[in-house]
């Protein structure tokens, strides 16, 4: 398992937008990727999960990848978060 | 008589069908084989995934993309890993698959309504669509086909949801009554796009009808009339067949170019008021948006919306006119439009007060944001910024030099914008009107609001009783105001345009005509009627009959004339 942690720095934080982006592109991994927020573990590839989470501009998580792609899909992890989602 | 709101133009009468929006009822059962019964959720997730697939499919090709779009997101929603995790593992606890989903819906929204998120609660329509479909799957209870009603059905509903609507036979309805939804909701969106009437937003009608009753409804003023009398029904039918009669005539000018009778090639775009509205504008077939009035943004909001905000409604209006012209008025507070937020003082004369560029320019913070905005949207279309109530040429100048500020700004943080980006000035006072060639020297183009033009240049308040008889764009002073705007530009070398309602105006048409206008913004709906006017007139004809205008002395007798000179 790898992990990373990070900042979200686009204005809206997490809402609809960037968490469709964000669950598309890692949907297209093996690996499971987790984003721990909070204390509480998100399913990364689920838009519904993530928008329930609520998680606004600012906000410090760590994003968990596992599988045997996983160093390729938290590397495309850190560069949608910081990136902004192209916002 | 019934009210709401018009949501799709048109007249209709017939008979009721209700589409019932009750859940299908089911007995909550304790599972013991839960892998038959996650086996049977999976067989209801397939089975919702080919319908879906299929009225998505009907509407692609019956009313365009957007609507197919809804429907597939309903599939992506339910196959969501989010929800297909919750609801697997409340069935592996021994709830019943219907329980089970109903649970899973339920935690989404709740949490999405946590989020307090206004755009989030579109999704929560979303997901009581896609529960109510997944029930009816579920227990097998079969589906309202809208596809079947009879010829003459005024359909009634709370809402109509993407798939209610998806089997539409738009031959067969005549009409659409729902209790919620107002001009941009889906209902009234699907409605025009099928061009079956619609009143939306009436009170209760649900339980107000039944099916098989007799209803007469009017999309234009957002009226009905529940059990109408054989004269009232007579009356309704004849306007029906007038306004469809009015609609056929105006196709033919779709997809043609605007020209006057001697070829003359012309713009016509359309005005909005919220980015999404520019669908409207191209389904009625105009060039490109002549004036995008941004209040919206603001007095929608509890306080200033962002740049972010900002910039996402500024872009979709640009990508939706995919390369076309988009004029964006700038913050036009102030005069009759209060936002409590920017703490703008009670003032006596607030027409001639503390209003739109005046406030912008001494508020940087504020008309910063929207400016950088509208620059960093100028990087998806061809966006152009527009000035109002500009009164002097130093207003101008502060405007373009704080664009170039930001500019630089947008540069040191490595944002795309137009460095080429058009910015013009709204003639809409006697001064503006007065210093055309210097304004002209400092803009790259003129947009005429005849409606502020009318009341400064007349010295008349539209909304005091007593003296709106002056209000009159036939007046001989607006006339002529306009006629030196129009010419003063174009001696200037830039285009002029004119966003107010005049431009719509068959009276008033020749006479812009003759004085060269370029550039027509009209609402959406008068888009192919300002298109046939203009097809009428040549420059010959036009200028005889602005010469004759411009040479009588009163509002009365050039209102006479025009109207005499109207081409049907």
């Amino acid at each position: 398992m790898v992990a990373k942690e990070v900042k979200i720095t686009n204005e809206q934080g997490l809402h609809m937008r960037p968490a469709g982006v964000f669950a598309k592109e890692m949907t297209k991994f093996n690996s499971d990727v987790t984003l721990v927020y909070n204390g509480k573990r998100v399913n990364a590839k689920s838009v519904m999960l993530i928008i329930a989470a609520c998680i606004k501009c600012g906000a410090e998580l760590t994003i968990e990848c596992n599988g045997t792609d996983e160093e390729a899909a938290l590397a495309k992890a850190v560069e949608l978060v910081e990136s902004g989602f192209g916002e | 008589m019934v009210k709401g709101i018009g949501g799709s133009a048109g007249y209709g009468v017939g008979k009721v069908v209700v589409i019932s929006d009750a859940k299908p009822e089911y007995v909550v059962k304790n599972i013991t084989d839960t892998e038959a019964e996650i086996k049977r959720y999976e067989d209801a997730v397939a089975s919702f995934e080919k319908k879906t697939q299929a009225m998505a499919d009907t509407m692609r090709s019956q009313v365009g993309e957007h609507n197919a779009e809804i429907l597939e997101g309903h599939i992506l929603l339910l196959k969501d890993p989010g929800m297909e995790e919750i609801t697997k593992s409340t069935i592996k606890g021994g709830t019943c698959a219907e329980a089970a989903f109903e649970s899973a819906c339920d935690m989404f929204i709740q949490m999405f309504q946590m989020t307090g998120d206004e755009l989030l609660q579109q999704r929560v329509t979303d997901i009581n669509d896609i529960r109510m479909r997944m029930l009816k799957i579920l227990t097998g209870t079969p589906d309202v086909n809208v596809a079947e009603v009879p010829a003459g059905t005024v359909l009634v509903a709370t809402d109509l949801t993407p798939s209610m609507t998806a089997g539409i036979v738009k031959e067969n309805v005549v009409g659409i009554l729902t209790e919620v939804g107002g001009q941009t909701s889906h209902s009234a969106i699907l409605a025009r796009a099928l061009q079956i009437p619609a009143v939306l937003s009436i009170n209760g009608i649900v339980s107000k009808v039944h099916n098989g009753m007799e209803v007469a409804l009017d999309g234009v003023h957002g009226e009905c009339i529940l059990e109408p009398d054989e004269q009232q029904k007579k009356e309704y039918l004849i306007k029906r067949a007038e306004f469809i009669k009015q609609r056929e005539m105006l196709q033919i000018y779709k997809g043609k170019e605007t020209v006057t009778a001697d070829g003359e090639k012309l713009m016509l775009f359309g005005n909005i008021g919220k980015p999404e509205d520019a669908s409207q504008v191209l389904i009625n077939d105009g060039e490109g948006i002549g004036l995008f009035r941004t209040e919206f943004l603001f007095m929608g909001a509890s306080k200033l919306p962002t740049e972010e905000e900002q910039f996402a409604a500024y872009k979709q209006a640009a990508e939706i006119m995919a390369g076309k012209s988009v004029i964006i008025r700038t913050l036009d507070v102030g005069g009759d439009k209060d936002i409590p937020y920017l703490g703008l003082e009670k003032e006596d004369n607030p027409f001639l007060g503390f209003r739109a560029v005046r406030y912008c320019l001494k508020n940087e913070d504020v008309y910063k944001v929207q400016l950088r905005a509208l620059l960093r949207a100028s990087a998806f279309g061809d966006v152009k910024i527009m000035i109002p109530l500009v009164t002097c040429v130093e207003e101008v100048r502060a405007v373009k030099a704080l664009v170039k500020k930001l500019m630089a700004e947008l540069d040191a943080e490595g944002r795309k914008y137009n460095k080429d980006i058009e910015i013009g000035v709204m003639i809409e006072t006697p001064a503006a009107s007065l210093i055309a060639d210097l304004l002209a020297k400092e803009a790259d183009f003129f947009s005429i609001g005849t409606n502020d033009l009318t009341q400064y240049t007349m010295a008349v308040d539209r909304g005091n009783a007593r003296v709106s008889y002056l209000y009159s764009a036939y007046n001989p002073a607006v006339l002529r105001s306009m006629k030196h705007i129009i010419e003063t530009g174009k001696a200037a070398g830039i285009t002029v345009g004119m966003c107010g309602e005049a431009a719509a105006d068959p009276l008033l048409i020749p006479l812009l005509v003759s004085f060269g206008l370029d550039e027509y913004s009209v609402s959406a709906t008068s888009v192919l009627a300002t298109r046939g006017i203009l097809s009428k007139w040549s420059k010959k004809e036009a200028d005889e009959l602005a010469e004759k205008a411009l040479s009588l002395s009163t509002e009365a007798e050039v209102a006479e004339l025009l109207r005499e000179a109207q081409k049907q």
